[in-house]
């Protein structure tokens, strides 16, 4: 049997249980025995035994509950109100007025949340109907919130970063920090491109509001506070070392709770919704990374991923022209799986190659993730797409042709940080360590 | 009766996750609170006492790992693990009830071999006596009957939905957590009750 048919067959093998509606981590399973089952000798159920034990009981994986649970306080906290009282009166100057509101409070909002679904249901139901109220043009106010919505999964601290970092074994702290600047990136980016369409359309967007005096401002924006404290103290912390990412989100817990007890939407049913909602996510992702583990442990009994690396390297290609064909691949695998899947999926077979063409993991991470965004305003399977049609009414086709500009930009990012690595890297090596 | 039984089961064991999940937070708070005492110390003193919660990262290993396959069960039947549906979502009521049966066959068969060598790797670090590692040495198979007993209960919770399928009616987990179209949803189950 040659290596090539191998894999051809177990990524058939793949696609046929992911396609007749297996659940993902049942499928990773599945191959990684078939896998290991047809081409090696390795005592399996063993191997899968101890693999998966080992790949559920780390400190650094510890981070997705205390996070998912922080956003999901949060979520339940009175925070989008906040955000749209909190933010329009500063940016009704800005050409394309409130439609930043969107932009800014997914921004923001991503930073808690970790989860892009989730920021485009929280944000969108919030600004939607008042910006729909206003006048604003739909197909920008739905663009907007489906582009920025995408944030959630790079700008820290981010659940799928997490995810990347346990598999590859690459620094959740440092993967945090690289995922700063691009996220920034892309905020200018989205604010910079409804600038110009709006200078270019002057008469589709509505009147502004009489401005207000400062303090009236100020007071408005109070309820921001402890949340822009909040990440603030999150990010600061890992950056500076004081914490782990670990000890970082525990910390964040105890200070949502406190914060939302402050604004009086903590009482007991919210914090056990909020507590039961993280374990059951978090189980999820956690049963995804066991089957992801397996699946490495097994492609690497069959030496796969090995050869995959030595066939691309005996093709010379430039590392352009790889992280090219990846994008691609990405990008119609997204179509169809998940975000998390598909991390879970290139960590187990990609990341040899990956390397071996001398691309630093790292800034790779931050790659993914970009091309991951990129797949969640893309149909049929887009979880932004499905969230703001599940708000809007509107068909999905629809909202993904408004949020296409809001892709290009997102490749845009791509070809940034491909041209610019320091983009990403520059953080992380201040950060020393 | 029985389904009342399954059902205790089931949350049960979700909500001992969830108490595993409060617990990790707890500790690795204490632990920060430790830290922080220590620094104040050095600054005041000019020495750290030391203080720290022993082997406190393997517990939060083991809470984590307790966590989360106590609560594959319940996070089954409420739909949250993700599968592709976008094939199977087209598919007229009948096929899609084999193509369901064939699902949940393959996850019972995974699970039952999962869950046996689990039971075995318990049984020999129990009958070796091995140890975890840290400060505090943990016989390491109580942390792994976590696990084991996770798996049990998913085993059973999978069983549960096979016959809750070979009788034709809708498993628990479908049309849970995908998608958020409320309206879809209910037209969706009407339908398949009515053709049911």
């Amino acid at each position: 049997m040659t290596e090539v048919s191998m894999t051809i067959i177990l990524l058939l093998v793949l696609f046929a249980l992911l396609g007749s509606g297996i659940w993902v981590a049942f499928s990773l399973l599945a191959v990684g025995m078939t896998g290991m089952f047809m081409f090696t000798e390795a005592p399996l159920g063993e191997v899968l035994a101890t693999t998966v034990w080992g790949a559920s009981n780390g400190w650094a994986l510890a981070a997705l509950p205390l996070f998912i649970w922080m956003g999901e306080i949060l979520f339940r906290s009175r925070l989008s109100e906040d955000m749209f009282a909190g933010l329009s009166p500063w940016l009704s100057h800005l050409p394309g007025r409130l439609l930043h509101v969107n932009i800014l409070g997914c921004g923001i909002f991503a930073a808690v949340s970790g989860s892009s679904a989730a920021t485009a249901a929280t944000i969108g139901k919030m600004s939607i109907p008042e910006l729909a109220r206003r006048g604003y043009p739909e197909k920008m106010m739905i663009g907007t919130l489906a582009g920025s919505a995408t944030l959630g999964l790079l700008i820290p601290p981010s659940i799928i970063l997490i995810v990347y970092g346990v598999a590859t074994e690459q620094s959740i702290a440092r993967l945090f920090i690289a995922g700063l600047l691009p996220g920034v990136l892309l905020v200018s980016l989205f604010i910079g491109y409804v600038v110009i369409w709006s200078l270019m359309h002057r008469d589709k967007i509505p009147e502004g509001e009489p401005s207000l005096p400062l303090k009236e401002k100020l007071k408005r924006s109070r309820g921001l506070i402890p949340v822009m404290l909040l990440i603030g103290g999150v990010i600061g912390s890992i950056y500076s070392g004081i914490a782990s990412p670990t000890d970082a989100a525990a910390v964040g817990v105890v200070l949502a709770l406190v914060l939302s007890w402050y604004t009086g939407t903590l009482n007991k049913d919210s914090f056990l919704e909020g507590l039961m909602g993280a374990t059951k996510t978090s189980c999820m992702i956690a049963f995804i990374l066991a089957g992801a583990a397996f699946l490495t442990v097994a492609m690497g009994f069959t030496g796969i991923p090995k050869i995959l690396a030595t066939w691309i390297s005996t093709m010379n290609l430039s590392p352009f022209a790889l992280l090219g064909a990846l994008t691609i691949f990405f990008t119609v695998l997204g179509c169809f799986l998940d975000g998390i899947s598909v991390v879970v999926l290139t960590t187990s077979v990609i990341m040899p190659m990956v390397e071996q063409a001398g691309i630093d993991p790292l800034w790779f991470g931050i790659f993914v993730v970009i091309v991951v965004e990129m797949s969640q305003i893309t149909p049929p399977v887009g979880f932004n797409l499905f969230v703001i049609q599940g708000l809007t009414g509107m068909n999905i086709l629809r909202v993904a042709y408004a949020a296409l500009p809001f892709f290009l930009l997102l490749m845009l990012a791509l070809v940034i940080i491909t041209l610019i690595p320091e983009v990403v890297t520059i953080l992380p090596q201040l950060m020393g360590g | 009766m029985v389904r009342g039984w399954l059902n205790r089961l089931y949350t049960m064991s979700g909500w001992l996750a969830a108490a595993f999940i409060a617990m990790i937070c707890l500790l690795v708070v204490s632990q920060v609170f430790l830290n922080l005492v220590d620094r104040i110390s050095t600054i005041v003193t000019g020495t750290a006492i030391g203080l720290t919660i022993p082997s406190y990262a393997d517990f939060t290993g083991f809470f984590l790992a307790a966590a989360s396959f106590l609560a594959l069960a319940l996070t089954l039947r409420e739909g949250g693990h993700i599968r592709v549906t976008l094939v199977v979502g087209l598919l007229p009521p009948a096929i899609r009830r084999v193509v369901e049966v064939w699902c949940v066959g393959v996850a019972i068969c995974i699970t039952l071999y999962f869950t046996w060598f689990t039971a075995l790797l318990v049984w020999e670090s129990y009958s070796y006596n091995d140890l975890s590692a840290g400060m505090i040495a943990v016989p390491i198979w109580i942390p792994q009957c976590g696990m084991l007993f996770g798996l049990i209960v998913l085993a059973i919770a999978l069983a549960d939905e096979m016959v809750t399928v070979l009788a034709g009616r809708i498993p628990s987990y479908e049309e849970k957590g995908e998608g958020l179209l409320e309206e879809n949803r209910v037209a969706k189950e009407n339908n398949r009750s009515v053709e049911a």
